[in-house]
Order: structure tokens, then C-alpha cells, then sequence
């Protein structure tokens, strides 16, 4: 078999710029649970402990064989720290293991309403960030100011400390570093809850643009920012509810591409790449991102969406990332996720613009051994071949 | 067709005032059942989104609930069949599982929604008391696949399993899960599952 011949740096670097590396890129994202079942440990456990877990999660790391690049595998201090910084991403109420969850559960999203009709002038006034630290984030978590602020000043050196332990590993990590940062389309589903925000689409949509005019200035302005602050040229933006599953081509239209084409451009004017990691099916929606400059994104698609046409409309025009599907991951044996990932190599990786990945982060019920297959598979297929 | 169309506010005007001048509420209720099944057609066609569904669901939601004083003066009608939904233990999510069961009922079926996170011991204590048709499981959640199949294995030991359909659904439901779980059915549209309970009942 051959040797590999380019760093995980060069390796992510020519996959996003449409080349083709000695071999496919492997990226990760995964938050507690996966890593927490492979370790034989609570998730509870696992973010009691912030040494504890982040040991566990490069110990998982090394017995796979390792990948190129994370995309926010990091634990908090508690619980509660870990708590605050999903909250004040995603904008919702969050149960977790450990509080109002069993210690072996994964963490999940409370589907309700938090977020108000009045609210959205209110964003549109003074902005999504003011909005969240002054207000919200008092609706859907029982925090004082004192230690909200205390949680805030504690989450950048864990950052850093994070970034560094990865980069000691040869991980390429990208900004933010933890595994939500969401479209404001997305943040304001999530906030309404899907049902109140789709009425309000349909039947009062004024309302909605204004916040999502201001909270589109302010994404863009925090994430060149946060790219500065921590040396990244990439950035994650999360959306699982805009596609063509959920909305019309019309909705799409106004309410997310838009504001969607005004992030990317304004990024890659900065040298910033956007990873959009799109879940649910964007089959309706895949050949809009041709409008956007070559090598500007890349798509993680979830295994929902047919990754191989979404290769033929975009080829050598965005870069890929996919698709093994989770219940593969759950309930498939090794030699099924190894056939599969065989399949994607060729497929959609064969003229490079392709990171091997998981649909959606990896399963809470993940196999070791499922997971161990897919490092393994991207990692020496291309290469026996040589 | 005020309903196909989503025109929430005249939908429920039109029901209200109907339903006050003393027009038959099952008539009302029915032509309400018509509009959902022509939604449901044209989400089929690929004419219209989840996001329709779940609009003309929460209109039909509405519909009812001006309807239900009226309905109750002229009895209890005979369900169609007799559903029984549940998120299981391990998993909060409940979106689709409120999306089918409001398409369901809107179909005449009786539903019988135990909520999120449930023990499979909970499901067969329903079962045994509704005697449902279908029995559903919605899951979003993967770590829900072995309550789901822990659920299945109970009712099998409760001499339950034969008496109703087992069905599926989820974002992350394959047929491998349907395997797994020894379900009778699959699917990740909400659409196909009423119509899977509708060919059931009809005989299909």
C-alpha cells in the first residue's frame, strides 16, 4: 500500500479547493453521545467531567486511526457550561443527561415556542447576540447574569485549550469550535418552534425580514471575527430546516438564499470557506448553490439528500461531504459501512472535492467497530490502490 | 377549499358560522376531511411541502376544536380505526409524530398519542386496553431503536403482537430499522403512513 503523502492541513485544503488528495479527508462532528457509548460511559459522565471526556474522546480517536479534521468535538467544564454554550447557539430550551434527562441519554432540543412574535422586532432593533445574552437565554435557562458571564469568560481558554490539544494531533479544526452555529433562518425556526415559525412564514413573512436582515449583518461581522480571534479560514453554519423537504421553492427564495448568498460572499471575500452542514433533503435546492463562486463551500449532506447527484450538479464547483447514512452506523455491520464508503471514495470522491464523513454528526448509537470501518475505508482504499 | 388552500382565518369563520346556523357539524367536519385528503394528494404529487401539511393540520386542529361542542351533541361517531403513537424512551422529538396524528385523526381514525420519551411497558398497557389497529413509533433519536425493538418483544410476550400493524417513522428510520425492530412498516413520510392505515383497513 502506499504512503501518504500530504499532512491533514494540505490534505482539507486541496479537498475544499476541488483538487484531489493522496486520499479522501475524513471529517468528524459528533457531540457527547457517540463518544461517551463508544467509551462505555454516561454522556452525563462524560460532560461532568471536561478531562475525563476529552481523554476518552482522543482515546477513540486513536483506536479508529484517527481523522483530518473536527468539527467541535470539545467537552465543557459541567454540564451546565456545556449547556449554556448549546443554548446560547442554538436559542432554544435544551434538556440534557444529567438534568432534566437520564445520565445516558442524548442531549435534545425542547420543540417549543421561546421566542415571541414581538420578538423579531426587537432582533431586527438591537440584534441577535444583545437579544440572546439579555433576554432569551433567561427564558430558557435557570442562569444568573453573574454566571452567565462567569460561563462566557470560562468558554475561550477551553476553546483554545480544545484547539490546541487537536492541533498537537495533526486535526485540522475549523471556527466555531463548537458544533452549532446556525443559520439565522434556522435559529428562528428553532426559537418559534417549527410549527409558529412556519405560520409566521405563510401568514405574517413581513415580520421575519427585518431580524433576518440584522442577524445576517451580525453573523456575518462575528464570524470574520471569530475566524481572526482563532486563526480559521473555515466556518460551520448549521441549517436543517430550510430545504426543499420542509419549504417551497419560493419560500427558500426569500427567506434563506438570499441572505445565504450575502454570508458566503461576504466570507470569501475574507478568504473564508462556509462547511453548511444541511440536513433533511436538499435535492430541490442543490443546483442554487452553483450561484455561489467556486470553492467558496462546502455541503455535508445527511444521507437524506442523493449525494451522488448533488456531485454531478456541482462538480468541480463545490466541495462535498458525506453521507454514511446513521442507521448504517447504528445497526450495519462493518463490511456494509466499508462497501459504502468504497461507493462515496469512487463516486463522489473520485475527482477529489470530497470529505469522507458521516450523515448528520455520528449516531448516538453508534458501533465502535461501524466507526472504526469508516476511518479505516477512507483512510487505506485509495492508497492499496497505488 | 378554503383548507387546500391554507387560508387559516376563513376556515375558521366559514366553521363557526356554519356550525351556529345548525349545519350538520359531521357534514362540516366531513368536507374538512375532503380538504386534508386533497393536501395530502397534492404532498404527494410534490405540489405541496411538509410545511403545508403541517399548516392544514393545525387549520383542521382549529376546525375541530369550534366543532367539538357541536359533535358532542350528536354522539360519538365510529372511528375508522384505532391508532395508538408514541415517541419511546430515549427520545424527546415529537414533530412528526403530531403531524401524522393529526392527519390520522383527520381521517376519522381514533388516536391514542402516549407523548415523547415513553416505556415500551406503557405501550402494552395502551394496547391492551384500546385493542388499537395500528400501534405507530416515531423516533429521530437513534439510541430509541432498541426501546422501539424492546416495545415490539413486549408485546410479542403479551400474546398482543398479532392484533394490530406495527409502523415506523423518522428522519432516521431505513428498512434495516424496520427489520430491526420487527415492524410492519416504514416510512419517513407522514402521508404514506395514513395512507398504509387507510389500505389496511380497507382490506389492503
Amino acid at each position: 500500500m502506499a504512503s501518504e503523502t500530504m499532512t491533514s492541513q494540505e490534505r482539507v485544503q486541496a479537498a475544499i479547493q476541488l483538487e484531489k488528495p493522496d486520499r479522501v479527508p475524513i471529517a468528524i462532528l459528533a457531540t457527547a453521545a457517540p463518544f461517551a457509548r463508544i467509551s462505555g460511559m454516561a454522556a452525563a459522565e462524560f460532560y461532568r467531567n471536561e478531562d475525563k471526556a476529552n481523554n476518552a474522546i482522543y482515546k477513540v480517536f486513536d483506536d479508529v486511526g484517527g481523522w483530518d479534521l473536527d468539527l467541535g468535538s470539545v467537552t465543557g467544564k459541567s454540564i451546565m457550561m456545556m449547556k449554556t454554550v448549546m443554548t446560547l447557539a442554538l436559542g432554544l430550551r435544551l434538556a440534557y443527561p444529567g438534568m432534566e434527562l437520564p445520565d445516558d441519554y442524548a442531549y435534545q432540543a425542547c420543540e417549543e415556542e421561546v421566542l415571541k412574535p414581538e420578538d423579531y422586532a426587537t432582533i431586527a432593533e438591537i440584534g441577535w447576540v444583545k437579544f440572546m445574552t439579555e433576554d432569551l437565554v433567561f427564558r430558557v435557562l435557570d442562569i444568573t447574569p453573574a454566571e452567565l458571564n462567569q460561563t462566557l469568560n470560562e468558554i475561550i481558554p477551553s476553546v483554545f485549550k480544545g484547539k490546541d490539544e487537536w492541533a498537537k494531533r495533526g486535526v485540522v479544526t475549523m471556527y466555531p469550535p463548537s458544533p452549532f452555529t446556525c443559520h439565522p433562518f434556522f435559529r428562528l425556526s428553532l426559537g418559534r418552534s417549527m410549527v409558529k415559525f412556519t405560520e409566521d412564514l405563510y401568514y405574517n413573512p413581513e415580520m421575519i425580514e427585518g431580524a433576518l436582515k440584522t442577524m445576517t449583518r451580525e453573523f456575518i461581522e462575528t464570524t470574520i471575527n471569530g475566524c481572526k480571534m482563532f486563526n480559521n479560514n473555515m466556518t460551520l453554519v448549521v441549517e436543517e430546516r430550510a430545504g426543499g423537504y420542509f419549504y417551497p421553492l419560493r419560500i427558500f427564495e426569500r427567506f434563506w438564499w438570499p441572505y445565504t448568498q450575502e454570508i458566503v460572499d461576504a466570507l470569501w471575500s475574507e478568504g473564508i470557506v462556509t462547511w453548511f452542514h444541511l440536513d433533511t433533503s436538499w435535492d430541490r435546492n442543490i443546483p442554487y448553490f452553483k450561484q455561489l463562486p467556486r470553492g467558496s463551500v462546502v455541503l455535508a449532506l445527511d444521507g437524506t439528500t442523493d449525494i451522488f447527484a448533488a456531485k454531478e450538479a456541482l462538480r468541480n464547483h463545490a466541495c462535498l461531504a458525506g453521507d454514511v447514512h446513521p442507521t448504517l452506523l447504528s445497526l450495519g455491520k462493518p463490511e456494509e459501512v466499508e462497501a459504502y464508503c468504497k461507493k462515496l471514495i469512487d463516486e463522489v470522491g473520485g475527482d477529489g472535492g470530497f470529505f469522507l464523513s458521516s450523515g448528520c454528526e455520528l449516531p448516538a448509537a453508534i458501533k465502535a467497530e461501524n466507526l472504526r470501518a469508516m476511518v479505516r475505508t477512507g483512510k487505506t482504499y485509495e492508497l492499496s490502490k497505488k | 377549499m378554503a383548507l387546500v388552500e391554507l387560508e387559516r382565518d376563513r376556515v375558521a369563520e366559514e366553521v363557526k358560522s356554519r356550525a351556529e346556523t345548525g349545519e350538520s357539524p359531521i357534514q362540516i367536519l366531513e368536507e374538512c376531511r375532503r380538504g386534508m385528503t386533497i393536501v395530502g394528494e397534492r404532498f404527494q404529487k410534490g405540489d405541496y411541502f411538509l410545511a403545508e401539511l403541517m399548516l392544514s393540520g393545525e387549520i383542521f386542529k382549529g376546525a375541530m376544536a369550534i366543532l367539538e361542542p357541536y359533535l358532542a351533541k350528536v354522539g360519538p361517531s365510529k372511528p375508522l380505526g384505532k391508532v395508538v403513537l408514541a415517541t419511546l424512551q430515549g427520545d424527546i422529538h415529537d414533530l412528526g409524530k403530531n403531524i401524522v396524528a393529526i392527519m390520522l385523526k383527520a381521517q376519522g381514525f381514533e388516536v391514542h398519542d402516549l407523548g415523547v420519551d415513553v416505556a415500551p411497558g406503557l405501550v402494552v398497557e395502551k394496547v391492551r386496553e384500546t385493542a388499537p389497529d395500528f400501534v405507530g413509533f416515531s423516533v429521530l433519536i437513534t439510541t430509541a431503536f432498541d426501546s422501539m425493538k424492546q416495545a415490539a418483544a413486549m408485546l410479542r410476550e403479551a400474546g398482543l403482537r398479532e392484533q394490530f400493524k406495527l409502523m415506523i417513522g423518522g428522519g432516521v428510520t431505513t428498512t434495516v430499522v424496520k427489520d430491526h425492530v420487527g415492524a410492519d412498516f416504514q416510512t419517513t413520510d407522514a402521508t404514506e403512513g395514513v395512507a398504509y392505515c387507510l389500505d389496511v383497513m380497507r382490506g389492503g
